[in-house]
């Protein structure tokens, strides 16, 4: 058995993997939809953007400066549509404790202090620090109302924003489409090779392609080959339609995204294999897949930072290859940095991808 | 007569949920160049299980195994390109059409292109699947994918065939249709290697027939001595003689 064989070989089967996806018509477009509307869902419902927040400004300044700034705010809209993004309510002599039990009550989603001596200030160029309240358990309007003031304040001079309970300055979207895209791959490679696998247990095709001179490593070179070109597509699809539809930009290299997500497929379909031998059809295997794969959704911070949750849930978000993979994309997409910031997660994620497809080789026995 | 599968004490266990189950146990006998071969004997006799480990599916627990005088063990890449297998389990792709699931097989068995499309024009054309050549074999009947089983495991023009169950839950016309490609085939030098629960079936087409059960073999002759040795008058009795009258698990 030459290698040339065992390539041309994997790859007739890659090829009628892909010949019976596209036949899979109900599987077909939620498998490139689903993300998209993932994303569409999260980033407009969720995130992204704000729409009327509820914000109160304390102003016990009285000059021209301070004046213009609460203007600003009141009148600043939002870039995706025509309503305003704050709605603004006004007082002074308000007590910082007390402007917080109004957040805490769910009246407001932030408060900026203006300090009386603000309007000198300014016209003096002098640094001042100002304090902005947001409600953090809402972290995408706060975020967006952290990220707005701080680009306003930054326009009118020398101000530092003092934020209690910082979150980040992102908007939602970014922090949102790395993570989408780091699952979607993850749920996709791990569920349709693992399905596959099941469904043509099922069928008995899988013996009988066993039974045939290709060797079991070109079965499962094919399906890794089918698995990455398909993954990848999605990624590419994915970021496409995040960039027309959402306005996202990619900071990083497209190189060493496709470098994470290659190595991340890899887990995944060892993974799947992995779980296609613990069944013997469809249905077993998708009640498995819900198992693995649902918490890894809502455990890894792809909709929320993981800063933001308590210890228990941290520590079990790092004993998932997938908050390698999400902090990799983010690291990479957002931040723009190169091999060195996620040389880290790459590791890991290299380990995840070599025990899961050593397992899946050594149990994918002939006997499956 | 030259033998081309020979299998000497072969012993094949399973380890199933904690408990031993011995499918085969010492099991011995040749099977002749040209011959059409029968197996029967009850459910769970060990037949399906020693056609795996014939066909290099399974690896023996015991015992040695040589097909067309290769070792089933060591030299399985030898055995694999001249055998067909038509398994038990029906095994064909619902979302390919018919065509693409012959050339699939084609492939794997590395035919080239052009001898592989002749084949498969013809084959489709001998078993009357040729107006249903681009349907999906997801709608096919039973009979069709029986026709449409036993045409792929010759497309690779194999030396020696297993079709294990070939006839199995098929109407009397399909099961013609199967016998006449079994005396088709074996006319054309192959050698025929099935099992079947029918008996008369086993009684018309095979030179030699063995009776299996309970993992031995506890017959083996041509339909003819076997029914005189036992007094038997067709081989219905001589199945119950062999294997008693009662169900087994
Ligand atoms: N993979 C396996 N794991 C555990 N036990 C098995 C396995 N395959 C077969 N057996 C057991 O081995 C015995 C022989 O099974 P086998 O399928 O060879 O019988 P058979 O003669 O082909 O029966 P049938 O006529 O019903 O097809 C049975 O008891 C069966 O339960
Ligand atoms: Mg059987």
């Amino acid at each position: 058995m030459t290698i040339v064989t065992e390539l041309t070989d994997s790859l007739i089967i890659a090829k009628k993997e892909f010949k019976i996806l596209s036949r899979k018509k109900a599987l077909l477009i939620p498998l490139i939809l689903f993300p998209i509307i993932m994303i569409v869902f999260f980033g407009y419902g969720m995130g992204g953007t704000v729409k009327e927040a509820p914000i109160l400004i304390i102003n016990d300044d009285t000059g021209r400066a301070s004046s213009s700034l609460v203007q600003e705010i009141g009148s600043y809209t939002a870039k995706y549509d025509g309503s305003p993004m704050f709605s603004v309510t006004y007082t002074k002599d308000m007590s910082q404790s007390e402007a917080e039990s109004k957040i805490d009550a769910g009246m407001y989603k932030g408060v900026l202090i203006i300090p009386p001596d603000y309007s000198d200030n300014v016209a003096k160029n002098e640094n001042m620090t100002l304090t902005l309240l947001t409600d953090s358990s809402d972290v995408t309007t706060s975020s967006v109302i952290i990220n707005f003031m701080r680009q306003l304040l930054a326009k009118a001079g020398s101000i530092t924003l003092n934020v209690p309970n910082i979150y980040g300055n992102l908007e939602y979207l970014d922090f949102l489409i790395p993570g989408v895209i780091a699952l979607t791959v993850f749920m996709g490679s791990v569920a349709t090779t693992g399905s596959a696998i099941a469904g043509e247990k099922e069928d008995g095709t899988l013996v009988r392609m066993l039974m045939t001179p290709v060797s079991k490593r070109s079965v499962i070179l094919g399906k890794t080959i089918y698995q990455l070109i398909l993954q990848l597509g999605r990624a590419v699809i994915l970021i496409l339609a995040a960039y027309f539809l959402l306005g996202f930009n990619m900071n990083g290299s497209w190189l060493l995204v496709s470098l994470v997500l290659v190595i991340f497929t890899l887990g995944g379909v060892g993974m799947g294999i992995v779980m296609s031998t613990m069944v013997e059809d469809m249905e077993s295997f998708f009640q498995l897949n819900m198992l693995v794969t649902m918490p890894a959704m809502f455990v890894t911070g792809v909709f929320f930072p993981l800063s933001s949750v308590p210890d228990w849930m941290r520590y079990i978000a790092y004993c998932l290859p997938l908050t390698y993979a999400i902090d990799a994309m983010r690291t990479i997409m957002i931040k723009g940095q190169g091999l060195n910031a996620v040389s880290t997660d790459l590791i890991i994620l290299s380990l995840f991808a070599i025990i899961t497809f050593t397992a899946g080789v050594h149990l994918f026995r002939r006997e499956a | 007569m030259e033998p081309i599968i020979e299998v000497r004490n072969l012993v094949k266990r399973f380890h199933s949920r904690g408990r031993e189950i011995t499918a085969v146990n010492d099991v011995s006998f040749d099977v002749f160049k040209g011959e059409i071969f029968g197996m029967i004997g009850p459910n769970g006799a060990g037949k399906s299980t020693t056609f795996s480990v014939l066909t290099t599916l399974l690896k023996p627990t015991k015992g040695s195994v040589k097909v067309a005088g290769f070792d089933v063990e060591k030299e399985d890449d030898r055995i694999r390109p001249i055998i067909g297998i038509v398994p038990q389990k029906l095994s064909l792709y619902p979302l390919l059409t018919a065509r693409e699931n012959l050339e699939l097989m084609g492939n794997l068995y590395n035919v080239p292109k052009k001898i592989m499309e002749e084949r498969i024009d013809y084959y489709l054309k001998l078993v009357g699947l040729e107006a249903s050549a681009d349907r999906f074999t997801g709608g096919f009947s039973g009979g069709m994918k029986q026709r449409l089983s036993v045409i792929s495991a010759v497309i690779h023009d194999p030396e020696i065939l297993f079709w294990d169950e070939p006839s199995t839950g098929l109407d009397p016309q399909t099961r013609n249709v199967i016998w006449k490609l079994a005396k088709k085939f074996n006319g054309e030098g192959k050698t025929l290697i099935f099992t079947t629960h029918y008996m008369e079936e086993a009684d018309n087409l095979c030179d030699r027939v063995a009776v299996m059960d309970l993992g031995k073999m506890v017959a083996l002759d041509d339909p003819e001595r076997l029914k005189e040795n036992t007094g038997s008058t067709n081989l219905e009795e001589v199945f119950v003689h062999f294997t008693g009258a009662e169900v087994r698990d």
